[in-house]
């Protein structure tokens, strides 16, 4: 025994394979070293020492997977996969085996006035004066790539205060083979901002829920679902309510069971359309549609042709990284469908927002 | 048994090297299947685009007598998949495609990777029914499903698998390819061998291709929920039930562990504090459906239960159906080790087993949970254990030989679904007798002269 893994968590599989069906990267190869099962056969191969470190099957699983923990809520036994998976890249992507791009990810974020210094450039929310109750939380990537979420977010609830030097929350480090690091940030930024901590990042909120508590994280949608918050207005599309459908973030929808909340909310502005598949990964996963673009294109591809043949005005994201992931593939394939994040969308009805013509409508 | 590096060369000539496996971290995921306790490395494992590749493998490997151990999903739960001798596991989950649904002739043509669901799916599309239902639907291939001739949820009214198999195409060991019965449901000429393939376990040939029967949707459907006191009033119940003349779609039955097992796992709301639990259904159009839901429901009564409720909607029956399903992982719950067997006796016996299981569980001081396809009396007796006990799991082992034993002696058999695999082959002579154990073994050589196919299990 290695005591890489937690043995009790590693134990809980018993190789039912329930979980197959679940999992994207199994549904592409249909490889049974690409399934969750498989994954932790291989977990326990490290574990009992029969497998090196070096592995390279090993590396190339631990990598290939997305992290998505779809296969989690399905596991009858209860297997923490994602945890597991944690331990794995931390065993697995240390030194030259973390790629490049990751290293250089993870020494941005880890640096607060960096974050700060970004934020400050692409002009994010900004809340003065002491948290009343909650704080939002600036996601590092939101902050750099769409800073309006944040505002819009504001806009909505203006009693979110949004105190910067926050920091980042360390999903990045704990999904790239340093949970240490991951779980230390996370600490720090529940110091940072005592009480109840609002994100608009689907992965922020369950990477924080893991280390303060479930008590103390709420996803935006599920803070507006608490305080019986509706927006007054709608989105309209051409003289009609607009048609909206929704992307689930993965670690919201499969860590916190946070699914029902978002749809209900885009309902009460448009109408909302459930995508087939709305469920499964996207494909962004993080780090994963930088680090594997081409099988983050793979996963993202069905989803593309869903999103077509649904014949909607805007696909909603909960999350920076499916927001950039759905953005880019729309874009490839010259859609005119636009994706936002849910807080725009709600911000947008608040202003009673009306697109009155689409482009390539006559 | 030699695997040289000149067969490895071999096989990415026939398959591509994309579609060949080597590296040890690639080969580890193939030791097992969903079978605990059974482990074993295989020293390649291919992805067969076609039929013609798995016939060049097939070839090869008789040329060289190196095993080759088909595979579907690995949901079997009899080490069917284990590489017991090593060799190559040929997976055939490339060959996903559902070729052909004719409404006319209620059939269905596919290839033997698509999963049991993903065909259910299609017919449902097209208003018509593929009524084979094993628990593992979700996961488990049509080709494993055939090959184990794996029953279900609806087994009592419309038997298994093998009911709805009208033709398969086969590549033999030595590499030809052929194909028995075809698209009717009359056809009797030569010996059947469709059904000699169909739960023949991968040890006559690879399935490569599958034509089953469909049926129309039935109109409707009812399922229900009776508690008692104890399994073995339950057992009672379903006697009452048949004789009342009511021939359900659905019954199973949970004993108290499982039940408590399963509501924590899916939170239905189960009844927690009974002593067994009897899941009914039935299909067909409503008014006879309905009929027949209120029998079942009166028949329980009679008998003695405690509380009998019916689902009122469609999602609430599904989602019984689904918790029965997830029986076996839920179990798990309890502690790491999980062993499902699988032991069939008829039907007027079942309460008397089921007395047996819970002696034997006692006398060996283990843990045994018991749930199971009360109209077929094919019972599922189940134990937890912690793996770090050795003692107990010999004494697993011990009762569970004991268990089987007790199967024949009520007239049963020592598996109804779940195959003979690696797991069982110790039992088949006692079930079968050293005669037909010899038939079988000749009939294994007239397909397998180099006996390379799925080594270590039927016919060996
Ligand atoms: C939770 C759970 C519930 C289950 N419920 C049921 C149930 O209700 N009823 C039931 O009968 N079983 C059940 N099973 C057992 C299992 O799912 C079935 O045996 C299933 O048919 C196996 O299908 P598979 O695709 O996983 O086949 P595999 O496990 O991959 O293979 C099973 C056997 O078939 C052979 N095989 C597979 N494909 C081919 C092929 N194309 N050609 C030749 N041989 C082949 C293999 O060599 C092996 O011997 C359950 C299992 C689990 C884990
Ligand atoms: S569903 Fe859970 S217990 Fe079953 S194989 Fe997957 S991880 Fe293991
Ligand atoms: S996390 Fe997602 S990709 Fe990884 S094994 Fe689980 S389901 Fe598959």
């Amino acid at each position: 025994m290695s005591g890489v893994f937690d043995a009790e968590k590693l134990g809980r599989c018993i190789s039912c394979g329930f979980c197959l069906p679940a999992c994207p990267t199994y549904a592409l190869t249909g490889d049974e070293a690409a399934s969750p099962r498989g994954r932790i056969t291989l977990m326990r191969a490290l574990e009992e020492g029969r497998l090196d470190v070096t592995d390279p099957a090993s590396l190339e699983q631990s990598s290939f997977c997305l992290g998505c923990r779809a296969c989690e809520p399905v596991c009858p036994a209860g297997v923490e996969y994602g945890t597991l998976l944690e331990q794995w890249r931390d065993h697995q992507w240390q030194g030259a085996a973390r790629p490049v791009l990751a290293r250089w990810l993870m020494a941005l974020v880890s640096r607060a006035w960096l974050l700060r210094l970004q934020g400050l450039v692409r002009g994010h929310a900004r809340g003065k004066g002491e948290p009343r109750g909650a704080a939002l939380l600036l996601g590092c990537v939101e902050r750099g790539l769409y800073p309006e979420v944040s505002r819009a977010a504001r806009e909505l609830r203006g009693e979110l205060a949004a105190p910067s030097g926050q920091g980042c929350c360390g999903a990045l480090h704990a999904h790239n083979g340093d949970s240490r690091t991951g779980g230390a940030m996370a600490a720090l930024v529940g110091a940072r901002l005592p009480g109840v901590i609002v994100t608009t990042a689907g992965g922020c909120a369950a990477h924080l829920a893991a280390h303060l508590g479930r008590e103390r994280v709420k996803e935006f949608s599920e803070y507006l679902a608490e305080h019986e918050v509706v927006p007054s207005g709608e989105v309209r599309v051409a003289g009609r309510r607009a048609r909206v459908a929704l992307q689930d973030s993965c670690h919201l929808r499969n860590a916190l069971g946070v699914f029902a909340e978002p749809r209900a909310l885009i309902g009460a502005v448009a109408d909302y359309v459930e995508l087939p598949g709305a469920a499964g990964c996207c494909g962004a996963a993080g780090t994963y549609s930088l680090l594997r673009k081409r099988d983050s294109m793979r996963v993202l591809a069905p989803k593309l042709d869903a999103i077509a043949e649904a014949e909607v005005d805007f696909v909603v994201a909960v999350n920076p990284g499916c927001l950039r992931q759905l953005r880019q593939g729309l874009k490839s394939r010259g859609s005119t469908v636009r994706a936002i994040h849910l807080a725009e969308l709600l911000a947008m009805a608040q202003r009673d927002w009306t697109l009155s013509k689409r482009k390539g409508d006559a | 048994m030699p695997f040289t590096a000149e067969f490895a060369d071999e096989l990415a000539r026939i398959v591509g090297h994309q579609h060949l496996r080597l590296g040890p971290g690639e080969l580890a995921p193939y030791s097992r299947d969903a079978t605990p306790l059974f482990s074993a490395e295989p020293d390649a494992v291919v992805f067969p685009g076609d039929a013609e590749e798995v016939s060049a493998v097939l070839k090869l490997a008789t040329e060289h007598s190196v095993p080759v151990v088909p595979r579907g999903a690995g949901s079997n739960l009899c080490a069917g998949t284990v590489p017991v001798d090593g060799g190559v596991v040929l997976v055939l989950t490339r060959l996903n495609r559902i070729l052909e649904i004719s409404d006319g002739e209620l059939l269905a043509r596919v290839e033997p990777g698509v999963t049991t669901n993903t065909l259910s799916e299609a017919a449902e599309k097209r208003g018509l029914r593929y009524v084979p239902d094993p628990g593992s639907r979700m996961v488990s291939t049509v080709g494993g499903n055939i090959a184990t001739c794996a029953g279900g949820l609806r087994g009592l009214k419309y038997g298994v698998t093998r009911n709805y198999v009208l033709g398969l195409e086969a590549v033999l060991p030595t590499g030809e390819i052929i194909r028995t019965g075809g698209r009717l449901w009359k056809d009797v000429a030569g010996y059947d061998l469709t059904r000699l393939l169909t739960g023949s376990e991968g040890t006559l040939a690879v399935l490569t291709e599958a034509t089953v029967a469909l049926v129309p949707a039935p109109s409707g459907g009812g399922t229900g929920v009776a508690y008692f006191t104890s399994l073995e009033a339950a057992c009672g119940a379903v006697a009452a039930i048949i004789e009342s003349g009511v021939l359900p779609a659905t019954l199973e039955f949970l004993d108290r562990k499982c039940v408590r097992a399963v509501e924590e796992f899916a939170r239905l709301g189960l009844r927690t504090d009974a002593g067994a639990l009897l899941l009914f259904g039935d299909d067909g159009p409503a008014e006879a459906v309905a009929e027949n839901i209120d029998r079942i429901g009166k028949a329980c009564v009679a008998e003695g239960a405690l509380e009998v409720t019916l689902a009122d909607d469609i999602t609430s029956a599904e989602a019984l159906l689904a918790a029965r399903r997830c029986s076996l992982p839920a179990l798990s719950r309890l502690g790491s080790l999980t062993i499902l067997e699988d032991a069939t006796v008829p039907r007027p016996r079942l309460a008397e087993m089921v007395g047996r299981i819970d002696d034997i569980a006692e006398r060996h001081e283990l843990r045994i949970a018991t749930f199971g396809h009360a109209g077929d009396g094919n019972l599922h007796p189940t134990c937890v254990l912690d793996p770090g006990d050795t003692g107990a799991v010999e004494r697993a082992h011990k009762a569970f030989g004991e268990i089987f034993t007790a199967a024949i002696e009520l007239g049963g058999t020592i598996t109804g679904e779940h195959g003979v695999g690696a797991a069982k082959l110790p039992y088949l002579l006692d079930r079968l007798g050293p005669e037909q154990v010899a038939l079988l073994r000749r009939i294994k050589a007239a397909f397998d002269p180099a006996s390379i196919l799925n080594p270590g299990k039927l016919g060996s």
